[in-house]
């Protein structure tokens, strides 16, 4: 469960705690249209942030930024500054592999890749560091323990990633993600294509994992950013409309934008 | 233990940064690779235009713009023009388009509307097998099977039937030698129609069902809704199967050369000997002494060249269009 | 009333006579693979017999078999493929990866559609002047390159389509990870596109394996055994050519094998590869 804190905090007091990322007036553009807008705000170490909004928001954006996904695609450029550790990732010299072995990413649709269990989990690996066998074999077992799958799969290693269900091959990604020792773990709605079960077995995942990464989850779903996130932030238009602890934004929100968003009037 | 303490450390920070030094220098190599490969392509193609232009001079500089238009074709006295096999090449495929396009549309409309389910995928691909038919396999058929066929059948009822006609009576006019321009005709028109066929298959699939179920909605009958809708709608995707069907026509050599008869001349008559561009240099290229007579043979290849490339051109630039609509 | 009962069976007859005339056409197409396959099996295994593939190309009036010619045809198709596909592959990656927004793939693609169609003698003649007229000779590596020139369009073809259905999400899955874009292609996306490309290759070689005018004038032909690579080679096709067109019974008895042969690698071929991707079409 995530942990309960006595103080009702506000923005200003997040800010108090290590901030592990921090946005500082970043703007986005597609093509000419320009999908952020003067973006600022500050992630804390080791815990999970939430975005909501309304489809089209710009909250999956915002999440790409953080890893600079985006640049795989023509014509998408981000303006501002994005601060790792006190380090600007937008910055050219920053080298994008590097950059996402730090930050890790799981998204909507699960993604394994055409192979096996253990190979999905030993491709991650394998490209930074040279271990033994041995080594690896313990690194999978121990990033699919991480991911709860190891009981589900550890008498079919080298069964297809694919030949598993949605919600296990969801989390074969992120145990993925995990064994390759990130320290930011970003995830775009991971979610919204499973059933019920296997979403509450995610997010139960993610509750763990906030120990010892810093999170950040896109989600639609107001209850699930409820449920998983320390802090919320709202966003609306491009636009970051409130930011705040996630008990705050869901009892008392300060806008009015927030307010008809959680409960419901649109989006 | 948890994660974070067995973060990465400093030193194993310094052997990831060379492994993304080598990663950066072996994406860059694989990327020029990729590059000049996709370049490559756009050099064979400039490389066939040059050298067939460069084998091609003397003969050009020679006879100029002559060599279009002038019916001649003799070795011995170095004497060539391009009018024959051109004529030959223009007229075979222009049969062998006006005979295939009604009939792949029709196996086209059969397969979409009319065929039963289960038989669609197997008929289909039959008719695409048809496409994969090495065009020798159509050239030895066409000589030992199909032309001793019309020989003794179907020419000889042909010319009793419009001997009396003016006009037509010279257009069919005998003696019936199997061999010529209809019989290459023909053997063209069965190559080209699984070209059109599936290509015209491809665009009626592209035709929005609500589109289609609207028509049969006030009471179409199936051929007024392809008349009418399907048809209409795929109209630029069907020219450009026709413009593919017709470049493949324009260009195929194996198949005509069997059964064309190798004459350089131009007659009235359909069922004569006669040449084709391709045909002619398949025949002659390798017994042709004298660097005047391969250089005429290369000067057909670039004539060759350029009316498939505006053709294909052409279809690929209707297709593309078609193309587009169905993705927006 | 009357009229329009009788303008709605007039416009039924009209239906029934189109639609009847639709059946036929596919009749025809179909009757027309009918006829050739049957002339092709009729003629041509009264002729196969153990001698076609262990004897060489006979002289004028001999009895002999077809082994140099089949020997001939799969050395260049194997060299034709080995040098094209390669190209074809890492072009077709160009497209659809490095340079999938570029205004070269765009060209280049509107290219090689025409390479694609056009016609195989005239790749014959420029490969001609390319080797065969600086090399004083023809020889069996001029007509490989010949071939492989045909095979890169089917392979560019074939990979970019294949490269394009698979899904952006996993290359967004495996850059995330920290992947290079060039692993990224080799491990994820070509894996994921495999079938495909593998069937673009058999379609390629189902291709070359029938080509005859680009031979003509590069690899020529040769009545003998020859492994020879700068050498005249035989091939099937060729020989089909050359042994139709003459006036001996026992050479067209054998070009009629030999079209038989020919014609059944590549249907097999053909079938081959779309069983490959087959379930894929269903979709």
């Amino acid at each position: 469960m995530k942990p309960m804190l006595s103080t009702d905090l506000n923005v200003a007091d997040t800010t108090v705690e290590k901030a592990k990322i921090e946005v500082k007036n970043l703007n986005f553009y597609y093509g000419q249209s320009k999908a952020l807008k003067d973006i600022n705000l500050s992630l804390p170490e080791r815990s999970v942030t939430a975005f909501i909004g309304p489809s089209g928001c710009g909250k999956s954006t915002l999440l790409r930024v953080l890893n600079r996904i985006y640049e795989l695609y023509p014509k998408q450029t981000a303006e501002g500054q994005v601060l790792l550790d006190g380090k600007n990732i937008l910055d050219r010299s920053q080298d994008l592999n590097l950059l996402r072995t730090k930050i890790g990413m799981v998204f909507q649709k699960p993604t394994p890749f055409p192979m096996s269990i253990y190979e999905n989990i030993a491709f991650g690996v394998r490209l930074y560091e040279k271990i033994s066998k041995a080594e690896m074999d313990s690194r999978v077992e121990s990033a699919l323990k991480r991911a709860a799958l190891w009981n589900e799969v550890k008498d079919k290693l080298n069964a297809s990633g694919q030949s598993l269900s949605g919600g296990q091959q969801q989390r074969l990604c992120i145990a993925r993600t995990v064994a390759v020792k990130p320290e930011v773990i970003l995830l775009d709605e991971p979610a919204s294509a499973l059933d019920p079960l296997s979403t509450a077995k995610i997010e139960e995942l993610i509750d763990e994992l906030q120990a010892d990464y810093t999170i950040v989850i896109v989600t639609h779903n107001m209850q699930q950013a409820a449920r998983v996130s320390r802090q919320t932030a709202f966003m609306y238009l491009g636009e970051l409309v409130e930011f705040d602890r996630t008990e705050k934004i869901f009892t008392s929100p300060r806008e009015k934008r927030t307010q008809d968003y959680i409960t419901g009037r649109f989006g | 233990m948890s994660a974070a303490s067995e973060a990465v450390t400093a030193s194993s920070m310094r052997t990831r940064e060379a492994t993304v030094r080598r990663f950066a220098l072996t994406d860059t190599i694989f990327r020029s690779a990729t590059r000049l490969s996709a370049i490559l392509v756009l050099v064979i193609l400039g490389g066939v235009a040059i050298s067939l232009f460069a084998g091609s001079w003397q003969a050009l500089s020679k006879f100029g713009f002559s060599f279009l238009t002038t019916e001649a074709w003799n070795p011995v006295t170095e004497n060539f023009g391009a009018l024959a096999p051109i004529y030959g090449t223009l007229v075979t495929s222009a049969i062998a388009i006006l005979i295939a396009v009604p009939i792949g549309i029709g196996i086209a409309v059969f397969l979409t509307e009319l065929c039963p389910r289960p038989l669609r995928r197997p008929i289909g691909i039959a008719v695409e097998l048809l496409a994969g038919i090495p065009s020798i396999i159509y050239g030895i058929w066409g000589l030992f099977v199909f032309a001793p066929f019309l020989q003794t059948t179907i020419q000889p009822f042909i010319i009793w039937v419009f001997k009396g006609i003016p006009g037509l009576n010279s257009l069919f006019a005998g003696p019936p030698y199997g061999i010529g321009l209809l019989t290459s005709s023909l053997i063209l028109a069965i190559m080209v129609l699984p070209f059109i066929t599936s290509i015209t298959k491809d665009v009626f699939d592209t035709v929005p069902a609500v589109l289609k179920e609207s028509a049969y909605g006030i009471g179409c009958t199936t051929w007024e809704v392809t008349r009418r809708v399907v048809i209409p709608y795929t109209r630029v995707g069907i020219m450009g199967g026709v413009m593919l069907g017709l470049g493949r026509a324009l260009g195929e050599t194996m198949a005509v050369t069997f059964v064309i008869g190798n004459a350089h001349r131009i007659s009235a008559s359909l069922f004569a000997p006669g040449t084709t561009i391709s045909a002619t240099i398949a025949n002659e290229f390798t017994e042709a002494d004298g660097e005047l007579y391969t250089s005429s043979l290369v000067a057909l290849g670039l004539i060759l060249f350029i009316i498939t490339f505006v053709i294909l051109a052409i279809a690929r630039y209707m297709l593309l269009r078609i193309d587009r609509r169905a993705g927006a | 009333m009357s009229t329009a009962l009788s303008l709605h069976r007039s416009r039924k007859r009209k239906n029934g006579v189109m639609m009847a005339l639709c059946v036929v056409a596919a009749g025809i197409g179909l009757a027309w693979l009918a006829l050739i396959l049957g002339a092709l099996i009729y003629k041509g295994l009264s002729g196969v017999s153990l001698a076609v593939f262990t004897q060489m190309t006979p002289p004028p009036g001999d009895a002999g078999g077809l082994l140099n010619a089949i020997y001939g045809s799969i050395v260049m198709t194997i060299i034709g493929i080995v040098v094209g596909t390669p190209i074809g592959v890492l072009a077709g990656t160009y497209m659809a990866e490095y340079g999938r927004f570029s205004r070269l793939t765009t060209i280049v693609r509107f290219i090689n559609d025409i390479l694609l169609s056009a016609p195989s003698i005239i790749v014959g003649l420029f490969v001609y002047e390319l080797l065969v007229r600086p090399m004083g000779h023809f020889s069996a590596i001029a007509g490989a390159v010949a071939l492989s020139i045909l095979v890169i369009p089917v392979v560019v073809r074939t990979t970019e389509d294949m490269l394009n259905l698979v899904p952006n999400a996993l290359r967004e899955a495996g850059t995330a990870i920290g992947a290079p874009r060039w692993v990224v292609i080799r491990s994820v996306a070509y894996r994921a596109a495999m079938s495909g490309i593998v069937t673009g290759i058999l379609l390629a070689i189902a291709r070359i394996s029938g080509e005859t005018a680009p031979l003509l004038f590069t690899a020529l032909n040769n009545q003998f055994w020859s492994s020879n690579l700068n050498a005249p080679m035989a091939s099937l096709p060729v020989t089909i050519f050359q042994f139709a067109l003459s006036p001996y019974e026992e050479w067209q008895q054998l070009a009629w094998t030999g079209a038989l042969i020919i014609t059944l690698t590549v249907l097999g071929l053909s079938i081959f590869a779309r069983s490959l991707t087959g379930r894929r079409e269903d979709r």
